[in-house]
């Protein structure tokens, strides 16, 4: 049973070399290669769920061999409770996106290709167990991005692309300074880029002198990995790539973009900087809430001023993942669960707006709620397209955090966790849900609703592949909204660990 | 006596049939007709001695070190692998040139002898093991140099290069020397192994002038491997020469340089002295800034051979990070360093010297649309240029890695976050090529890149230890290592 994993890892891979050989001529046989490839993969993961142990905290399916043998470097791969619910998610959102991307008919070879390398870095930076073996995965993952924005993105896409690229590239340098230091650190011994050897505070009294001074090491090293995760999330004031990638990445790209490489970021507090780094992780949680919800706060009012609804709703994520951050923060238990829930929630909620959105703007070419002349982009689409209409409103409410949708489930959790440590950021995060609900609310009353706009005269509704893609994330958001416990009992016992080691170090 | 001399001779051979191919092709050239075929002998010939000089090179790489000509040359795994590296760069260069139409046809046979001459030049560097050896092999690497760069003789820019570069390189040169005879003054022999002696014993007056007899000894060197603050010559020259010259200028007399400052700083200040703290802390300041200018400057450029130079001198900065630490793990990581930068830089100038031949330009837009036009040719230079920006799994990121893990395994936390920064620029200016090839859209009426498949193959063979050293380089890094641990 172990190799599973490595089947899930390098599946995408071999689909890859696949869609490589076949002709470029054959459109057709290459979006087939891709979908299998997928399928096979999404049914693999469901085997993954099944076979899992809910009991146990400890690493499954573990594979360990060595690579290079003589720097301690392993090829070690495993998943736990809050791997798994990230490792389904990114199968099922490939699928649904090789669905999605039926339409692209400009090199479709080079983007399948790169599509599915993108879904084979994500799993391996999700399975990864060792720190040297994890930061080429989180490396390699920008290639294939940058290329399927630069290419197939939007007007400005060489600018977005560039400043993803940049960005995450700027926050993962520090992180492999990060990354070398604790290997040193440890004794540079046979365990020392194993990133589970490193839990539970181990670092708490070294030091290290930097420009003369010295510094605690566990500080300065928490903060290096802050940096490079809190990028990837992003936190304020570290977002401002996000909405010129996702306003410019084809849509497929912007739904793995919010759907799972987002949740990288907030995956590395989890697995790395948290219980590697537990003293600096809860003296600096005030920080670390403060932050979140800034871009819970910040990230609802600049959705709300947009005209772009796609922006908007890239704005929105800034905001949901702001509450992943107030969720890490708490370090409780309703705290941390509630923020993995989350994490599986908006990747699942956000997919759907931007697969939606897709959906739209290939009938209207372009995206204006308002246009940039005054006059409106859309109206009245509540009559001219009913079972997009539908779908849109369940996405929309499960965004927001309608109660029975999924993200009421985990943004409840949320605030139950974290008022029990920040009285006055909850109650000042409570507004941000608000104001979520006023610019989704007020988007869906621009758009679908007022008299039938001329330009959406002619616009069809959902076809049935459309329908047939859609289909299983509103099966996700309205289950997982009424019966969250299949995902709860997966990680309550990796995450109970987790809060019961940052426990030891709170006052 | 003889048969000393044949025995040092047996340690010498790769250098002996360098010196003889040289002369061999001397006179080949002179009988040289301009029909054709004959030229293509030549270089097949040149070629072909040149890679057998690797037999003799493997064999020295695990033989014990030994001194030869009475004190003068040392043959260690670690000059030997330095060349190793400098014989593949030159054979790189050399097949490069055959296809250029930078060097004139009547020429070209001129450039593969000349390269050869440079070539001992930086062997003889390499293994030097008094100043005065080290100063000939400087010499003899300079002198051709200067007129390699002038190779293109009827373009001012190349005249420039040329006349730049021998004034430069005269007075660097002759402030290294100044330094070496005060340091001769001091302690009274020119034997790396006797002057470590003196040095431990040193007091007042005496130490301040060692101290700045180095300095200028540095001079020297920091010229040929072009560090800040002697490298404003590089940018002219390998933009006025023709671009295999650049290639060539950026990979061997660059690593000869290296390796005579590496075995400087290891067999001089290998100890806790006074002057060694000092030679750490000019190391550290003259890294931090040569990387910085080398890539701040990179950003501007427009002119590809130019963006390429000031790249070479980011790389360098990155290189001398290696000395700082003055252990065998530096030079692990340099040597390291030094055979991947070697195959990335070759690869970068073999596919900007076939599209400026094609376009008769050298600027950035040469590269507008190659995806559409080459999709082979733009995925490997595309791969390469993240390959020199760091990324992994391409082998750019193993040498920057272990240059990291060697200064934070010293605990040099602050040069480590001055490189983590620069590293990051030096991604934006690799970034902005790559985008021009791919992201540009072609313009129709643009002819499709024809590249041979006799070059077409170099360029693959070139790019598949770029890609296999970065997953799996443990074996070169074991034989960096055990190249390293000789050097003392």
């Amino acid at each position: 049973m172990s190799g599973i994993l490595n089947w899930v890892l390098w599946l995408p891979i071999i689909g890859m070399v696949g869609v490589l050989l076949t002709p470029k001529e054959n459109e057709k046989a290459i979006k087939l290669v891709t979908l299998v490839t997928t399928a096979i993969t999404l049914l693999l993961t469901i085997v993954l769920y099944l076979k899992f142990d809910t009991n146990t905290p400890d690493m499954q399916f573990v594979f360990k061999i060595p690579w290079i043998a003589q720097f301690n470097i392993n090829y070690s791969l495993g998943i736990d409770g809050i791997t798994l619910p990230m490792t389904f998610l990114n199968a099922l959102l490939f699928f649904i996106c090789t669905l999605s991307s039926w339409t692209v008919h400009k090199s479709p070879k080079g983007y399948f290709a790169l599509l599915l390398m993108l879904q084979s870095t994500v799993f391996g930076v999700f399975f990864s167990l060792d720190f040297f073996l994890f930061y080429v995965y989180w490396e390699v993952m920008l290639l294939p991005m940058f290329f399927l924005i630069g290419i197939w993105g939007g007007e400005n896409r060489e600018y977005a692309a560039i400043k993803f690229f940049l960005y995450t590239f700027f926050g993962s340098i520090f992180m492999l300074v990060g990354i070398i230091a604790l290997y040193y650190a440890s004794g540079a011994g046979p365990e020392s880029f194993n990133i589970l050897a490193h839990q539970g505070g181990k670092f708490v009294n070294e030091t290290l002198t930097i420009f003369g001074h010295t510094i605690s090491f566990e500080k300065t090293m928490f903060w290096f990995m802050f940096l490079g995760f809190a990028i990837k999330v992003p936190v304020f004031p570290f977002h401002t790539w996000l909405p010129h990638a996702h306003v410019q990445a084809p849509t497929a790209v912007s739904v793995i973009l919010a759907g799972v490489l987002l949740k990288m970021g907030t995956y590395g507090f989890l697995r790395i900087a948290f219980p590697i780094f537990p003293a600096a992780a809860v003296e600096y949680s005030t920080i670390i809430a403060v932050l979140g919800l800034i871009s819970v706060i910040y990230g609802a009012f600049c959705a709300m001023a947009q005209d772009d609804v796609k922006k908007l709703v890239a704005y929105s994520s800034v905001s949901h993942m702001g509450f992943v951050m107030l969720g890490l923060s708490a370090m409780t238990v309703q705290g941390m669960n509630g923020a993995v829930l989350q994490m599986f929630n908006h990747g699942t909620s956000t997919a759907m707006m931007f697969l939606l959105i897709g959906i739209l703007y290939e009938r209207s070419h372009h995206r204006w709620i308002v246009k940039p002349d005054g006059s409106k982009g859309f109206g009245g689409l509540y009559t001219k397209l009913p079972k997009y209409s539908v779908v849109f409103i369940i996405g929309m409410f499960a965004s927001l955090g309608l109660p029975g949708l999924s993200g009421f489930i985990s943004e409840a959790l949320i605030f139950l966790g974290i008022y029990q440590r920040f009285t006055t950021i909850t109650v000042i995060a409570v507004v941000g849900l608000l104001i979520g609900a006023a610019y989704l609310l007020w988007m869906f009353k621009r758009m679908f609703f007022g008299e039938v706009n001329p330009e959406c005269e002619e616009y069809e509704d959902m076809d049935n592949r459309e329908v047939f893609y859609m289909l299983p994330l509103c099966a996700c958001v309205i289950f997982f909204g009424i019966f969250p416990a299949p995902l709860l009992n997966v990680m309550k016992a990796s995450v109970g660990q987790l809060v019961d080691l940052l426990a030891k170090f709170q006052v | 006596m003889i048969q000393q001399l044949l025995g040092f001779l047996s340690y010498y051979i790769p250098e002996l049939m360098c010196v003889v191919l040289m002369t061999t092709l001397l006179m080949a050239e002179a009988a040289v007709k301009e029909e054709h075929g004959s030229r293509d002998k030549i270089y097949t010939y040149a070629l072909a001695v040149l890679a057998l000089t690797l037999i003799p090179l493997f064999q020295n790489l695990s033989k014990p070190p030994v001194i030869i000509f009475h004190n003068a040359v040392t043959i260690d795994a670690f000059s030997t692998m330095i060349k190793i590296i400098m014989v593949l760069g030159t054979m790189g260069s050399i097949f490069l040139s055959r296809s250029s139409k930078d060097i004139y046809t009547n020429l070209k046979s001129e450039f593969a002898i000349m390269a050869v001459g440079v070539l001992i030049g930086g062997m003889l560097l390499a293994s030097a093991n008094n100043m005065l050896t080290l100063y000939l092999g400087i010499e003899t690497l300079s002198i051709l140099s200067y007129v390699m760069s002038s190779l293109k003789r009827d373009e001012a820019t190349s005249a420039e290069a040329g006349m730049k570069y021998a004034l430069y390189g005269g007075l660097t040169a002759g402030v290294m020397l100044y330094g070496i005879s005060h340091l001769y003054g001091v302690l009274g022999t020119i034997q790396f192994s006797e002057m470590i002696g003196g040095l431990g014993s040193l007091e007042g007056t005496n130490m301040m002038i060692v101290m700045v007899s180095f300095l200028l000894f540095f001079a020297g060197i920091g010229y040929k491997i072009s560090c800040f603050p002697f490298h404003m010559w590089s940018p002219d020259v390998y933009q006025g020469a023709p671009i295999p010259v650049t290639s060539f200028f950026s990979i061997v007399p660059k690593l000869g340089g290296l390796a005579a400052l590496v075995r400087v700083s290891m067999v001089f200040f290998n100890h806790e002295t006074i002057i060694s703290v000092s030679w750490i802390g000019l190391m550290l300041v003259i890294s931090a800034m040569t990387m910085t200018v080398g890539n701040v400057t990179a950003i501007g450029q427009t002119s590809v051979k130019r963006m390429l130079a000031f790249s070479s001198i980011g790389h360098i900065g990155m290189m001398i990070l290696g000395v700082v630490v003055l252990n065998d793990v530096g030079v692990r990581a340099i040597l390291f360093y030094g055979i991947v930068y070697m195959f990335m830089t070759l690869i970068a100038f073999y596919i900007t010297s076939h599209l400026s031949d094609m376009y008769g330009t050298d600027s950035i837009d040469v590269f507008k649309g190659l995806i559409y036009k080459h999709p082979l040719m733009a995925i490997i230079m595309a791969s390469v240029l993240f390959s020199l920006a760091g990324m992994p799994p391409f082998s750019g990121f193993i040498a920057k890695f272990n240059i990291f893990s060697v200064i934070i395994e010293k605990k040099y936390y602050g040069i480590a976050l001055v490189a983590a920064v620069n590293s990051v620029i030096a991604l934006y200016y690799y970034m902005k090529l790559a985008k021009t090839m791919i992201f540009g859209e072609m313009k129709s009426d643009e002819k499709v890149a024809g590249f041979t498949t006799a070059n077409q193959a170099v360029i693959v063979a070139l790019f598949i230890p770029v890609v296999f050293l970065g997953i799996f380089w443990e074996k070169v890094m074991i034989m960096s290592g055990n190249a390293a641990i000789f050097i003392k």
